[in-house]
């Protein structure tokens, strides 16, 4: 047991004496954490800019208008002509368009049937489904109020989650999950160098036991997976005020669990690469992906197709358990799922790299 | 030379295959107590595979090698607190300091020397706080053997341990490794130089090709193959070695590195007959010497190529 933590010592001063490990290490999630706040708290404003055409110009359309530009509505409306408003959802700025008919004021009076057209971007699914209730629950209102009766029942939206959550609440245990990820997978590296270099075969020349040779290259990671939490959480706490909520025991158990995950893939690989020039390469090959796919950006802004390749990815789940458990967001994947498929994926990668691990 | 009770290694019949290649194809030997053993090769004679498996990190395929009187297979942890091993051109944690890794290491082993014994006897004093990666060939090959030495072994092996150095950090290697004998402490080593043979080894063998080739002392090696000396001088397109190998007293006519080398039991004999061949043609023949054969000759004869091919 000595023996295991003196190796762990000598490889975290190995660790801090490496300037460039200690960069990728630690200052650069802080500083993809700073930087995505700086981006994403600009635009704290969650609300959906929407195109409002109105080619009625009545007292009823005028109603509609004000209504929808209530202050608890999330929406931003931008009033123009049907022509423009095309052109300003083909350039993104606007997520839908929203068209009161020419006849709409006459047809309420003559209790006539008539229809708001609603054009919606297929590609943001989400915000047009935000549009969607919004008009959806007017138009329940007017139905009501025109029929004579009175909203026994009304939704009040009080948001349990998602709508309070801001973009840094969702991108701080984003961020975390990627540097659990990045940590495991990189660690392939320094195996990687110390087979080349001899190392492993040298202390395997010694009486030492391999577990304390691996052991302590876990203890290793996990203790810098713990400083990594610190320190992103406390970037993300005291620079951008993000609320942690969940259980304490729940979000370690899970940043560990994730450490582990990604380091055994990080084992993995390291027993199929020979030099630490191919690890460089195949690391990045491995993480990018990773990275940029699995749901670090909201899960909900991705094209459908892009989401089933997430749903693939163990980072999307480990992500998914990092929010669920810190700032209680939106599911991906039930809790439990989540629990499942990171176990999963850290004991098959574990049996990849114990079968195939090679010491010299 | 105290060659008495049980050899420390003892190997019959070693086979180690890589594939179709059989880097270790039936080596038998055996190193005593206190002896200081030499095993002699080109790249890829199995040399390394051999030393390899002596201490624990290859299995071998076929064969009995022993160590200390534990089998290597069955008994590897039990050998390895008892030896010390040098790697060929090993890098250690390149940022640990000498001392560092001198402490690092001992915590491997059940008993090991105080840190600063080592650092002194290795003369390594100036470099202690000195991060690995930072210290000359000289002083990386010092602390690998510094680091070979942390358990008090009673066998070391050391694997090309001057291999890229210096003469001067070659020399003072040669006097540690003789320091090594006379606390006595078994050594095997390998090596491609002739010179640190001679100098270290009280027995070699001969390896190529998997095979042991020839094992004895160097004495014995040269009188085992040359009863004869040799005169040579520098090669001369009218003196060719063919029309050599009748003169008087010559067994044998050869060229090597630009020398034309004539192996004769009858020197004197030789050298006038030679002399007046090339007065017959008109030529003085330059840089002739006479040599005593050596342990490079014996090599050249046993595989046909000079060892730094």
């Amino acid at each position: 047991m000595n023996t295991l933590l003196t190796l762990t010592v000598a490889n975290l001063k190995g660790l801090t004496r490496d300037r460039a490990a200690l960069f990728w290490t630690f200052f650069f999630p802080v500083m993809f954490v700073l930087l995505f706040g700086v981006i994403f708290s600009g635009s704290s404003n969650s609300k959906v800019a929407v195109g409002f055409v109105d080619l009625n110009g009545s007292v009823a359309s005028r109603g509609v208008q004000t209504a929808l530009s209530g202050d608890k509505v999330p929406l931003t409306l931008q009033v123009g002509t049907l022509d423009a408003e095309k052109a300003a959802m083909q350039r993104g700025d606007v997520s839908a368009i929203i068209v009161i008919p020419s006849g709409f004021q006459d047809s309420l009076s003559a209790k006539n049937p008539v229809a708001l057209q609603l054009y919606t971007d297929p590609t943001k699914s989400t915000t047009s489904q935000v549009v969607q209730s919004v008009l959806g629950e007017l138009v329940n209102n007017m139905n009501l109020g025109l029929a004579g009766g009175t909203a026994l029942v009304s939704l009040k939206p009080e948001s349990l989650s998602s709508t309070t959550l801001s973009n840094i609440d969702y991108l701080v245990p984003s961020i975390l999950a990627m540097a659990l990820m990045q940590l495991g997978v990189f660690a392939a590296i320094p195996l990687v160098e110390q087979r080349e270099k001899g190392i492993l075969k040298r202390i395997g020349a010694t009486p030492l036991a391999r577990w304390k040779l691996v052991g302590s290259n876990i203890l290793l990671r996990l203790i810098v997976a713990a400083v990594d939490t610190v320190l992103i959480l406390g970037v993300g706490m005291v620079v951008f005020n993000v609320q942690i909520t969940g259980n304490l025991l729940a979000m370690a158990g899970f940043v560990f669990l994730g450490a582990g995950a990604f380091l055994a893939l990080g084992f993995a690989l390291a027993a199929f690469l020979k030099t630490e020039e191919q690890a460089n390469g195949v690391v990045q090959v491995v993480q990018m992906p990773l990275m940029f796919l699995s749901g670090i950006f909201p899960f909900d802004f991705m094209p459908e197709f892009l989401r089933n390749i997430a749903r693939l990815l163990p980072l999307t789940y480990l992500g998914d358990a990092l929010r669920q458990v810190m700032v209680n967001g939106t599911q991906v994947a039930p809790i439990g799922v989540d629990l499942a498929i990171l176990v999963g994926w850290l004991v098959v990668c574990l049996g990849i790299a114990a079968r195939s691990f090679r010491w010299d | 030379m105290a060659q008495t009770n049980e050899p420390v290694i003892s190997v019959t019949n070693l086979c180690k295959c890589y594939g179709d290649v059989k880097a270790v194809d039936g080596v038998s030997f055996t190193v005593g107590r206190g002896e200081v053993f030499g095993m002699l090769g080109p790249n890829g004679a199995g040399k390394t595979t051999t030393i390899e498996i002596l201490e624990g990190l290859r299995k071998p395929d076929s064969g009995d090698a022993s160590v200390l009187g534990m089998d290597v297979t069955r008994h590897a942890d039990s050998i390895k607190q008892r030896i010390g091993v040098q790697l060929q051109s090993v890098a250690l944690f390149p940022r640990l300091t000498v001392t560092e890794l001198l402490d690092l290491f001992g915590t491997f082993f059940a008993h090991h020397v105080p840190t600063n014994q080592l650092i002194s006897d290795l003369d390594l004093g100036e470099r202690a706080h000195a991060r690995s990666m930072n210290l000359s060939g000289g002083q990386q090959q010092r602390l690998s053997i510094a680091l070979a030495l942390v358990n008090d072994p009673e066998l070391v092996f050391l694997d090309e341990p001057t291999t890229g150095l210096d003469p001067a950090a070659r020399r003072s290697l040669w006097e540690l490794v003789k320091r090594l004998q006379a606390e006595g402490k078994s050594v095997m080593l390998t090596t491609h130089y002739m010179e640190e043979a001679t100098e270290l080894c009280d027995r070699v063998a001969i390896m190529d090709h998997g095979h042991i080739l020839e094992i004895g002392t160097v004495q014995e090696l040269i009188r085992r193959r040359f009863k004869e000396r040799a005169v040579f001088f520098d090669s001369s397109a009218t003196l060719p070695a063919e029309t050599l190998a009748h003169l008087g007293g010559v067994t044998r006519a050869s060229q090597e590195n630009g020398q034309t080398v004539l192996y004769s039991t009858d020197i004197p004999g030789t050298i006038g007959a030679l002399l007046a061949a090339a007065d017959e043609r008109g030529v003085e023949p330059h840089g002739l010497g006479i040599r005593q054969a050596t342990l490079e000759d014996v090599f050249l004869d046993l595989t046909g190529r000079a060892l730094r091919d």
